[in-house]
């Protein structure tokens, strides 16, 4: 162990961008935070690497990012390190709150500043605020990291507070008894096994880089209802599981993520903004707080918390945004609660590695990104899983913006490599306004059974892909030479794609489908799959056939497509699998 | 005050200089470039890569005439920009400096250029429409105040006019024209259409014309948006042209050359894409006063180019002009559902009907090439392509309101599809159907 208590300081030799290099005489503890004082403000660094002086046999360099603008900084201004890696404060208060991407929190800062300027910060956490402790452990437990020793009300949340995760085994000395204290109050004692006091408080620093250990780790399987049909019917999400969501710009990716934000059934949804549109978290921030949450009827807010390290902000800080949001979601996991992370963009993020790598000068991979590019992106979304012992989770779904459209850049194709699911937005159903545009037929999903049956999926997916190779016949070879029981399959496929898989997501009742209404979707689409309509054809030619078949499957898709917009109550939800029976047997079914 | 000064410059490049040592100047600093004998102000520069061995500066009016004698003079504070509303109806360089022959400015005050971020909380939700009277973006992507919103075009077609066009129409109180790397005649076109429009007084123009000095191009967006941010936070509607920011991003990649970057993509740096994001992200409705609305131009040969490529991940949509046309297919409005909710009740419903049924004449239209889409259904959908790109998707012209360019729209429909065809809800088919 370092002491943390001797001041060591190093002075500026290189300054670039964000990145810089320091002479020190002292030590340096590779990953440890540093403060370098320029004009007399104090600015966050990180050590990158640590290298002999060429120039001074008694000296080392240090080289280090810098998480603000460095306008201003000279030759020989002051770096302190601090002995400590980046790291994150956990702790009641996490809920509702807006921070950048070194937890500073957004709405205290603006009280100084409408614009962030270097140098400004403010606690991550509120620390006057009192919460109500009611403690669970007793004096002479023992208990080590990790251990729950009470909890406070976190709005609807129950907030276990914990042993920090890097204590060993301890004796409780003492604890309060059930009041209310903040953050910086003392609740417990314990004596670690030399014998050492360490006293406990509501909330504690951890380190961002290494991830928070399972009790007992498993395997994803059980679906999340995310409101979104092509998702939950084709390539559901498990508790715990990881999904990768690339698509070219303006495919859809963000209505896509603040949908999950509104619907996904979670107990906290996290957001790491990294690197995207300020006006985007902005809205999650400032609109999502007027809507409820499904489950609990509360404001959202309350279920939410946001990093917002926006594409206009210091680079480096965008790398540690997500490692910080990965780590929140990690603490609440370990409480037991079921945890979703967006964080948007991973491209963005690999971007900021790739920026960095650029300046130290490293040997570039494909595009320029770092050569270990997939190991770091495995290494993220390792970080989430479903936790048994806890019976927590925490589902990682990272959006990626692969440069040009193309999924066979670097950073998607490690993300395809990395996540248990893949949701593939496609340029040309964007184009066709077609929302959300996960192409039904570019998707994994690693949970077998979901809200559907395998057997349903795969025959979903089945009339999907042929009434895709109609569609294709039909553009190359014209309709004419189409058989009509072909085109009747490409309407069945067509009606699918266009009722189900498409959704509204700005109309109240279509924009979110939950199980039950998704089972009733479900019987009408494998009733109408397994149908075997005979339309009239008492003296049409096949042409004509052709067109009255496409009316009656317009009539239907309008009347469906309405069905979507209205229909809530028992009543009205058993109207879809009584019309489609009606629509095979080609009875009127208008209602 | 005594100005510390640097006598020898010991490496002179592109638009770059370095001098040995560390003389104290400290980083994106401003330095003055001093004639040896006559003492006479060359150009100013700024320090961009210090270290205890060399410091090295960016030169404003470009290296061509200096020499290792070349004096610098050390200002020691960073960059600023000159900030007054006598600027209105004036011109300027890329530096701020006044370029149009015209008297000298004593500013009110200076600007930093540093383009710090607006904390995101103190941003208003983008709520109200600009409207501009041309019927592919009021009714399908429709243009909303403090949005950042690039034209894509190919080098050829007329985004300029298109720009000025959306600029004469639009609602601002001050109109901010920022360009990067122009022809004189595009900057004339500009001016002449200002001033014909009554608008020049409300104007400020910063122009780098192709040719000038590639530092003083690069540094005029953060000039220009630093002036346009000031009115903002004095309450004003800004609007800020900003054309064109490929010309822009080249010479980002020619000086990011010139210091030895390692490049990404088709050598632009790693950073470009942050870089592209500081400017573009200067545009916001900002809480207690006014608001910064930017258009570019971003001219490309591919969309998968990496200027278009990252411009469209940052700007919240694109115009994507083609053959003189706004295309639907590939324009995209993202902060329209803010306010096309509040407009006529069949608005969003015909803007989704009418791009579906797009897509599929697009796709009949590619069937017809190879002399498939014979079926009638098919010829329907062709006509209907004809109509639409012919009447909803040619900008110029005669301005119209948008209730007048929603019945323009279900007047289409009409002409060529049975309502079960559009896929519009009944509701909404009872109501307007036959009135158009």
């Amino acid at each position: 162990m370092n002491d943390i208590n001797k001041k060591r300081t190093g002075n500026l030799i290189s300054i670039q961008d964000s990145l810089v290099k320091a002479r020190f005489f002292d030590d340096v503890i590779m990953g440890e935070t540093a403060e370098i004082a320029v004009d007399g403000k104090f600015l966050q660094a990180e050590v990158l690497q640590i290298l002999p002086d060429p120039k001074n046999a008694d000296a080392g360099i240090v080289e280090m990012q810098v998480f603000e603008d460095l306008t201003g900084a000279k030759i020989g201004d002051e770096v302190v390190f601090k002995g400590t890696p980046l790291s994150v404060l956990l702790g009641p208060g996490l809920l509702t709150s807006v921070w950048d991407g070194l937890q500073n929190p957004l709405y205290k800062l603006s009280e100084e500043d409408a614009y962030l300027k270097p140098g400004m910060n403010a606690p991550a956490l509120d620390e006057e605020a009192l919460w109500d402790f009611t403690p669970s452990a007793k004096v002479g437990d023992t208990v080590t990291g990790g251990d729950v020793i009470g909890s406070v009300p976190e709005g609807k949340v129950d907030h276990k507070i914990l042993v920090p995760f890097s204590f060993g085994p301890c004796k409780v000395e003492s604890i309060i008894e059930k009041s209310s204290v903040n953050i910086t109050q003392q609740v417990a004692v314990v004596v670690d096994e030399l014998g050492n006091k360490r006293e406990l408080k509501l909330a504690f620093r951890q380190p961002v880089k290494s991830p928070i250990p399972f009790r007992e780790r498993s395997i994803p399987k059980h679906p999340i209802s995310t409101g979104t049909r092509v998702i939950d019917l084709l390539a559901p999400v498990g508790y715990g599981g990881t999904v990768g969501n690339p698509g070219p710009f303006g495919a859809g990716k963000t209505v896509l993520q603040h949908s999950l934000c509104k619907y996904a059934v979670a107990d906290i949804i996290i957001m790491a903004a990294c690197g995207e549109r300020a006006g985007e978290a902005v809205e999650v921030f400032k609109e999502f707080a007027e809507l409820e949450d499904p489950t609990t009827g509360e404001s959202l807010m309350k279920r939410m918390c946001i990093f917002g390290n926006t594409s206009s902000m210091p680079v480096a800080a965008r790398e540690a945004s997500v490692f910080i949001a990965l780590t929140v979601g990690e603490y609440y996991r370990y409480q037991g609660k079921k945890v979703v992370l967006l964080a948007d963009s991973t491209s963005r993020w690999a971007q900021a590695l790739r920026e960095r790598s650029g300046r130290q000068g490293d040997i570039p991979g494909p595009e320029a990104f770092p050569m270990d590019i997939p190991d770091q992106i495995k290494g993220m979304y390792q970080r989430a899983g479903e936790d048994l012992g806890t019976k927590g989770s925490l589902t990682f779904i990272g959006t990626v913006s692969p440069a040009g459209g193309n999924f066979q850049e670097p950073v998607t194709q490690a993300t395809m490599d990395s996540t248990g699911g893949f949701w593939g937005l496609s340029q040309d159903r964007a184009d066709a306004k077609k929302y959300p545009a996960i192409d039904p037929l570019v998707y994994t999903t690693s949970v077998y059974d979901g809200f559907v049956t395998w057997k349903d999926r795969q025959k979903m997916l089945s009339t999907l892909n042929e009434a895709n190779d109609i569609d294709q016949t039909i553009s190359t070879i014209g309709l004419k030479k189409v058989p009509v029981s072909n085109y009747v399959q490409f309407q069945k496929g067509l009606t699918i794609d266009f009722c189900v898989m498409q959704q509204d997501a700005f109309d109240k009742v279509d924009a979110c489908t939950r199980p039950e209404r998704l089972e009733v979707i479900n019987r009408a689409v494998q009733n109408l799959i397994d149908s075997d309509i005979s339309f009239e054809a008492d003296g049409m030619d096949d042409e004509q056939l052709k067109e009255m078949i496409k009316h009656k499957f317009d009539e239907l898709r309008q009347w469906w497509k309405d069905w979507n917009y209205s229909a809530t109550t028992e009543e009205q939800l058993a109207q879809l699998p009584n019309a489609i029976d009606k629509f095979i047997l080609q009875e009127e079914y208008a209602v | 005050m005594i100005r510390k000064e640097i006598n020898k410059i010991s490496e002179v490049g592109k638009a770059l200089i370095s001098v040995e040592g560390n003389p104290g100047v400290a980083l994106n600093h401003v330095v003055e470039l001093l004639e040896a004998e006559s003492g006479q102000s060359l150009s100013f520069a700024k320090a961009i890569n210090i270290t205890e061995d060399s410091t090295r500066f960016q030169v404003f009016n470009g290296t061509t005439g200096l020499s290792t004698r070349t004096k610098i003079r050390m200002h020691e504070v960073p960059l600023t920009a000159g900030f007054s509303t006598k600027m209105l109806g004036r011109s300027f360089d890329g530096s701020g400096a006044v370029a149009d022959g015209g008297p000298e400015i004593i500013f009110e005050k200076e600007v930093s250029t540093r383009l710090d971020t607006l904390n995101p909380t103190v941003r208003n939700v983008p709520k109200q429409a600009l409207w501009t009277g041309i019927p592919m973006i009021d009714v399908f992507n429709t243009l909303v105040k403090s949005q950042k919103i690039p034209i894509f075009a190919g080098p050829t077609e007329p985004y300029n006019r298109l720009l000025s066009q959306i600029a004469q129409g639009a609602q601002a109180d001050v109109i901010i024209f920022a360009g990067i790397g122009l022809k004189f005649d595009e900057y004339q076109y500009f001016k002449d259409q200002l001033s014909q429009s009554g608008n020049i007084d409300k104007t400020i123009m910063f122009t780098h014309l192709a040719g000038d000095s590639q530092i003083k191009g690069l540094m005029l967006p953060d000039v220009a948006l630093s002036v346009a941010r000031e009115f903002g936070d004095q309450g004003k509607d800004v609007l800020v042209l900003l054309t064109d920011m490929t010309n822009w991003s080249n010479i980002l990649r020619n000086v990011a050359n010139y210091q030895d970057m390692i490049p990404s993509l088709q050598g632009y740096p790693g950073s470009l894409y942050s870089e592209l994001a500081k400017r573009y992200e200067v545009a916001a409705d900002i809480e207690g006063a006014g608001s910064i609305t930017i258009i570019g131009a971003t001219t490309l040969e591919s969309l998968e180019d990496p200027v278009p490529d990252n411009t469209g991940y940052i700007t919240e949509g694109q115009f994507f002009l083609e053959n003189g046309k706004l295309k639907l297919a590939r324009s995209l409005s993202r902060l329209k559902q803010g306010v096309n909710g509040k407009t006529r009740s069949d608005h969003r419903a015909i803007m989704t009907a009418m791009a579906s049924l797009l897509a599929d004449a697009e796709k009949a239209h590619e069937a017809s090439e190879v002399g498939a889409a014979n079926d009638p259904y098919s010829q329907k959908l062709l006509r209907y392509r004809t109509d639409f790109i012919d009447n909803i998707e040619e900008p110029f012209g005669e301005p119209i309101e948008l209730e007048a360019a929603l019945d323009k729209c279900w007047a289409i429909l009409k002409r060529h599809f049975d309502p079960t065809e559009t896929g519009l809800s009944k509701k909404l088919i009872e109501e307007y159907w036959d009135k158009n």
